[in-house]
């Protein structure tokens, strides 16, 4: 006969034992809940979430030179690039750029691949739409971005 | 108008709206008790718990209880209209009688029948049938399991809760819910310290006589969806809730009255602890209710629930038999008090430490058998 574990079962060590944790878990200090529409959670610094199309903040001119290097690297195929010839200087003008992002899966393949750091993952992470649609972003929706609904309380 | 006055003064007066108080003041203080209870588990689960309704999530029983009021109330096609109709009823309205008998203090209580505890318990597990009849009028299997479970889980752990009450009153000597506090106080010593097998097996037993976590297999989510109420909805849902959280409280107040000095401040003859008698008795009844009362939650947001072959042994192998022998302890040590000039403390020392021995003795064999039968 195993005394010390018969003893252990009579004093009820371990239910005594899983008490103690519970109890001692209770100190507000362990709560880590987020309070999420009220307290917006701090996203991590690698996160990659919604893209945007940056423009040069001293011009307000867009940083895409329409290479189209986004598109082809993206593996779903879900970029793209439209643009024109400009009259006289036969430069590439971006005109449209599509970003379907119901089929991203935010490899950041397409980040990458810029090379004037136009297109970049944000960490906005509400991508929520209403509609299929929704999700397909043109250019104003990129180099605008998401704007959710902020709560107060 | 001066025998509207007198009657205000009379006894009667304080009676009715005693009366009035409980019933008005027990569904509102059933959901501040499931508000308590999920913040309370919220909190030991490292979460946060009901936070958008008011601050801290305090008005969170009101939007709770209108939103069952104004609830689709389903009847199953099937289901047995007037029985399913009537057995949350019989759950609320024994639950809520069971408190005309509940001293909360030595004045405020509704009656005082000598047979007091005896009554109390007889209508607290009435308002088991009301789970039975519930689950077996909705119709349909997992109300019914549920409701099979509830019977058999009653007439197992009530013979120990019985057991446990009766080495209590073996110690009080009067069935009278006043009069056991009473003699409480005029011993200065209350009757868990005298046996505290009874007190422990007493804590088991009303824990699964409330279908409460570890033993809430009638109503085990994870086998039987809801259990008997699956197939109830809106308010008659709610009665069963509140039958739930009121027979809790009823159990506690058992508990509180019989061995834990019902309302009587802790040491009322230690001098320098006279202050504490300055809070009146009725808020220490209702302290003693809620510590047990967070024991209860404090258990669920800790154990896993049994099996139902584990609840039945643990019932039938360990707890009925210790509850027999402790009242032979019990009675052992009232006799060597009286007859034999004993002191009551030797005698209740010895024959505790004996009845624990037995205890041992119990586990061991259910050890062996359990090894033995795998």
């Amino acid at each position: 006969m195993n005394l010390k574990l018969l003893l252990r079962r009579m004093f009820l060590v371990d239910l005594l034992k899983g008490l103690w944790v519970t109890f001692r878990s209770q100190h507000p200090r362990n709560i880590y809940t987020e309070q999420y529409p009220k307290d917006r959670p701090l996203v991590a610094e690698r996160y990659r979430g919604a893209p945007r199309l940056n423009n040069n903040p001293e011009t307000g001119e867009t940083l895409c030179i329409a290479c189209n290097l986004c598109a082809l690297a993206c593996p779903e195929q879900l970029i793209v690039v439209g643009w024109e010839r400009e009259e006289g200087t036969r430069r590439k003008v971006l005109t449209t750029f599509t970003y379907d992002l119901s089929r991203c899966m935010f490899c950041g393949l397409c980040e990458d691949a810029c090379p004037t750091d136009a297109l970049e993952l944000t960490q906005d992470f509400e991508l929520a739409s209403y509609s299929r649609e929704g999700a397909i972003w043109d250019r104003h929706m990129l180099e605008q971005g998401p704007t959710p609904t902020r709560y107060t309380r | 108008m001066n025998y509207f006055i007198q009657f205000l003064h009379s006894d009667l007066a304080l009676r009715i709206g005693l009366i009035v108080l409980i019933v008005a003041v027990m569904p509102l203080l059933a959901g501040y008790i499931v508000l308590l209870e999920r913040k309370i588990l919220a909190d030991m689960q490292v979460r946060l718990g009901p936070m958008r309704v008011g601050p801290h999530g305090l008005l969170q029983p009101i939007a709770d209880a209108l939103k069952l009021l104004i609830k689709e109330d389903i009847i199953p096609d099937t289901a047995d209209k007037w029985v399913f109709w009537f057995a949350p009823a019989i759950s609320v309205t024994t639950a809520l009688s069971a408190f005309a008998f509940v001293p909360f203090s030595h004045r405020a209580y509704v009656v005082d029948v000598n047979v007091g505890i005896l009554f109390l318990l007889a209508i607290s597990s009435v308002g088991i049938l009301g789970i039975v009849l519930g689950g077996w009028a909705s119709n349909s299997h997992y109300p019914l399991l549920g409701a099979l479970r509830s019977a058999a889980q009653l007439v197992s752990y009530e013979v120990a809760m019985g057991m446990a009450v009766v080495s209590g009153l073996l110690l009080a000597g009067t069935l009278s819910m006043r009069e056991i506090v009473r003699v409480q106080q005029e011993q200065h010593i209350w009757f868990f310290a005298c046996s505290p097998i009874a007190f422990f097996l007493y804590l088991v037993a009303s824990v699964a006589e409330t279908n409460r976590a570890p033993f809430d297999l009638p109503e085990a989510e994870s086998e039987l969806v809801a259990g008997f109420h699956t197939e109830y909805s809106g308010f008659r849902w709610a009665l069963y809730f509140l039958a739930e959280y009121t027979s809790i409280l009823v159990v506690s107040s058992i508990a509180v009255t019989l061995f834990l000095g019902g309302w009587l401040a802790p040491f009322p003859n230690v001098s320098w602890l006279k202050f504490l008698q300055i809070i009146p008795p009725e808020v220490w009844f209702l302290v003693k209710v809620f510590i047990i009362l967070y024991a209860f939650i404090w258990y669920r947001g800790t154990f896993p629930r049994y099996r139902f072959d584990q609840l039945m042994r643990l019932g039938w192998r360990f707890m009925i038999p210790l509850g027999i022998v402790n009242i032979i302890g019990v009675g052992t040590a009232i006799v060597l008090a009286q007859q034999y000039r004993w002191s009551l403390a030797r005698a209740l020392l010895l024959c505790n430490v004996g009845v624990f021995l037995i205890a041992v003795f119990l586990a061991a064999v259910g050890q062996r058998r359990e090894r033995i039968l795998g």
